[in-house]
């Protein structure tokens, strides 16, 4: 198993070379460098200033040669300073991570916890209406936008006090309550969209079980139905839903992007927003490595826990 | 001697209690901004949401007041004995938040740091012909220029020229994090991206100034979100720019709105050097048929005001659009001019505009249907504000709908946009008599002579229309019923929080 972990985090290394290198050029491929944002259509520059802002901008000198440049800061964990605010990239970064962590986790949360019990009710009840109204809920929650949702909620609870973030956001060490109230509308609309496909992964995966031998055995043999369906059934059932959860974890962490924003959130996500907007560029490239990161690792744990729910797994390659 | 009766006493200070309570209470006015600050340092930031900051924090040598005119700030009077020559006499007695009392050596070392290109300072154009900025004595300030140049005065009113300490810069490398300025509000914390807070100046040099204890800005991007923090009472105050909330708002009996034309102008302009708008005949025809009212009443919820070359809130210079060519729709003189200049069944062109709200789709799209009345159809290129930004550099556009920050001062303005040598003259517009007229303008400095030449070039500019001025967006406060005492400058400022209070 450590090895294998070991195994998993090296595969890292390529995976971020070739993700530096695609964002690095990528950014700078998009019109409207650095610069040109921070002058806006209003700021006459002369000749010799515009010398002197090309080079605090870093736009003197070719992009493999900046390139290069930077990958060498980086290996030593200097991730640089924004070029806007002049702050430093890494404990920006870091400062707004556990928000957003925060967000996808809750919406994660969220989303098992509705979507495996109506994935479970749905396949049970095979009478039409509560399996149409299920299927038809799910499929609303599957094709609502996460900003439209969000850009409602904000309207319907602004006159509702901590409901909505106003630029108050407390973090969780401060205030768990105030907090957890504050986050729970921003990551029920990130995450009501995973609980349809959950829902939606559980009852097909249900439905499939259901009707295997051994649970017509474990049923023949007299064990209650709830034993049947919980121990035996949604066991196994569980196991693609976990896949499935598991791969949409980065995704969620790409809808705290727009929720942070429509919630005046102050986390990574929009932190990246402002970044992009802006063309800041040391401040995009880390937080694309950041989050390419996060996707790995988040795999990995998925497949952990995949091993860990299922026996028949091993992911040793000696133990096989 | 009488003595008072023991109840009387206890009633009295009863009484007196809660009107005690109420004095001894913190002020704190929360307002919301819509856009997180970019940097605080006054002599290199571009963002409006850092100039907002800086407004509070700094003080300039002059100000503008809320009838737009020039005031003064930390200059407390000036002189100019010939018109390359001005003498500044400063305030005694000012403190920088640091305790340090504020000299004539800051203030060269400011402007000074402004005009090295080291600094590349945006507010370097303000002082375009100074040579030199030096100390005479402890508090007088000379600046010479190498030409005259009328709008010195209101380019020092600028946040870009704000006055800072030299140990202060030295000490951070620049003060995009720090604020030691001599402003009304001192900053007492930051939380990027959720809230800022500014305590009273207790040393602020304008006595009994400033009226709050503390001001805190909180960022919400979303403009409903803002307007319902104001109505819930979390917020006392928010800036609003989208129309139909500042219209909702009105209607609102829990909030009061305060709405002035700014000084910004929004403009659709060409590039003269593209055909066909290399023709006098084709952009004449194309102003033929904006009609103004329209654009403000779809485009803005009716929340602006037509204008010509110059912000119609600049009453002192600016000609009423009324009284100028083209102010109202004539179709058949368009459809005439075009057959003249040989498209008689019109042509096809692009405008570049962004979603932001500088960018004015929404103008864009009012503008496309109205030319389709004179059978000029116009294509919409709607771009990322990066990319647009990046058009407009490379000048890479048929025709543009920008806002453009107007000022109070005619020079100022309209040389940089429509000289043939301005800096941020876009439309690459070329034309004698329009350089002359600026020119002269700039040369003379009795404002009485110099209304006559920019009187003229407003109705030289309308006619030959290089750009169109369509009008000047409302700036909208909104705020909650226990706030008072504040006053809208027009440029966006909100200096006047420090003759702000809030009721409790």
């Amino acid at each position: 198993m450590g090895r294998y972990i070991i195994r998993r985090l090296l595969s890292l290394i390529p995976v971020l070379l070739g993700v530096s290198i695609i964002v690095f050029f990528l950014v700078r491929l998009i019109p409207g460098s650095a610069l040109q944002m921070y002058l806006g259509t209003q700021v006459e520059a002369t000749a010799e200033q515009m010398v002197e802002l090309q080079r605090l901008f870093g736009e003197d000198k070719p992009v493999p040669v900046l390139y290069v440049e930077w990958l060498g800061r980086i290996m030593t964990g200097d991730f640089g300073h924004s070029l806007r605010t002049g702050r430093a990239v890494l404990p920006d970064i870091l400062s707004r991570l556990p928000l957003s962590l925060e967000i996808t986790l809750m919406a994660l949360v969220l989303a098992l916890a509705i979507g495996v019990p109506l994935g479970v009710l749905s396949s049970l009840k095979q009478r039409p209406f509560t399996d149409i109204t299920i299927r038809v809920t799910g499929l609303l929650g599957l094709s609502l936008p996460q900003f439209w949702l969000a850009a409602l909620m904000v309207m319907a609870f602004s006159g509702f006090r901590g409901w909505i973030p106003m630029g108050n956001f407390i973090s969780l060490w401060d205030d768990p309550v105030k907090n957890l109230r504050m986050l729970f509308l921003p990551s029920l609309a990130i995450g009501i969209g995973l609980a349809a496909v959950i829902m939606r992964y559980t009852r097909n995966s249900m439905l499939e079980v259901l009707q295997s031998d051994y649970i017509r055995t474990a049923k023949a043999k007299g064990l209650s139905r709830r034993t049947v369906i919980v121990r035996h059934a949604l066991r196994n059932a569980i196991l693609p839903v976990i896949t499935v959860a598991g791969f949409n974890v980065g995704y969620l962490l790409g809808g705290a992007i727009v929720i942070e924003e429509v919630f005046a959130l102050p986390g990574m996500g929009r932190l990246a927003l402002y970044a992009i907007y802006q063309r800041d560029y040391p401040v995009i490239q880390a937080i694309v490595l950041l989050i390419a990161t996060l996707f790995v690792v988040v795999n990995l744990i998925t497949d952990l826990i995949y091993a860990l729910v299922d026996p028949r797994i091993r992911l040793d390659e000696k133990a096989r | 001697m009488k003595r008072f009766s023991f109840p009387l006493v206890v009633l009295a200070l009863m009484l007196a209690m809660p009107a005690l309570s109420a004095f001894a209470a913190e002020k704190t006015l929360t307002i919301g901004v819509d856009q997180e600050a970019i940097g605080l340092d006054p002599n290199i930031v571009t963002a409006f949401s850092s100039h907002r900051r800086i407004d509070l924090l700094y003080n300039r040598l002059v100000r503008i007041d809320d009838k737009l005119a020039i005031v003064p700030d930390l200059a407390a009077s000036w002189e100019n004995p010939d018109n390359v020559t001005y003498i500044f006499h400063l305030r005694r007695g000012v403190k920088f938040h640091n305790g340090r009392e504020m000299v004539a050596d800051d203030v060269a070392y400011s402007l000074n740091r402004v005009l090295d290109p080291k600094t590349a300072s945006p507010g370097r154009s303000y002082l375009a012909t100074a040579t030199s900025i030096t100390a005479m004595d402890a508090y007088t300030v000379k600046i010479i220029l190498s030409g005259p140049l009328p709008s010195l005065l209101d380019g020092l009113s600028s946040n870009n020229l704000a006055i800072v300490p030299k140990e202060a810069v030295e000490k951070e490398g620049n003060l995009q994090k720090v604020a030691v300025g001599t402003g009304p509000f001192m900053l007492k914390e930051w939380l990027p991206d959720n809230s800022m807070t500014l305590v009273r100046n207790p040393n602020y040099f304008e006595k009994g100034l400033p009226l709050l204890d503390k001001v805190i800005f909180r960022v919400i991007p979303e403009q409903a979100s803002l307007y319902a923090g104001v109505k819930s009472g979390e917020l006392d105050m928010a800036t609003i720019s989208e129309g139909a909330i500042v219209r909702q708002a009105k209607k609102d009996a829990k909030v009061t709105v305060m709405s002035k034309p700014g000084i910004n102008l929004r403009t659709f302009g060409f590039n003269n050097t593209r055909k066909p708008f290399d023709d006098i005949r084709v952009r004449q025809a194309l102003a033929l048929a904006i009609d103004r009212s329209e654009i403000i009443a779809a485009a803005e919820f009716g929340m602006g005001q037509a204008t010509g070359p110059l912000p119609v809130s600049v009453v002192e210079w600016a000609l009423p659009p009324a009284s100028l060519p083209f102010a109202k729709p004539d179709f058949d003189k368009a459809r005439k001019l075009l057959a003249d200049a040989g498209y008689p069944a019109g042509f096809t062109f692009k405008i570049v505009t962004a979603s932001t709200y500088e960018g004015g789709l929404a103008v864009a799209q009012v503008i496309q249907n109205q030319l389709s009345k004179i059978g000029v159809k116009a294509e919409l290129d709607v771009v990322e504000w990066g990319v647009y930004i990046d058009r407009w550099v490379k000048r890479d556009f048929d025709s543009m709908v920008e806002i453009r920050g107007g000022s109070a001062e005619p020079d100022r303005f309209l040389y940089r946009t429509l000289h043939s040598t301005g800096g941020v003259n876009n439309f690459l517009f070329k034309d004698a008599e329009v350089d002359k007229l600026l020119d002269q303008g700039r040369a003379l400095t009795k404002n009485s002579e110099r209304k006559a030449v920019y009187d003229k070039l407003q109705t030289v500019l309308t006619e030959k229309a290089p750009v169109i001025f369509l009008y000047s967006p409302m700036e909208n406060q909104v705020m909650g019923k226990k706030v008072s005492g504040f006053k809208q400058v027009g440029n966006g400022s909100i200096f006047y929080l420090s003759t702000t209070t809030v009721s409790n």
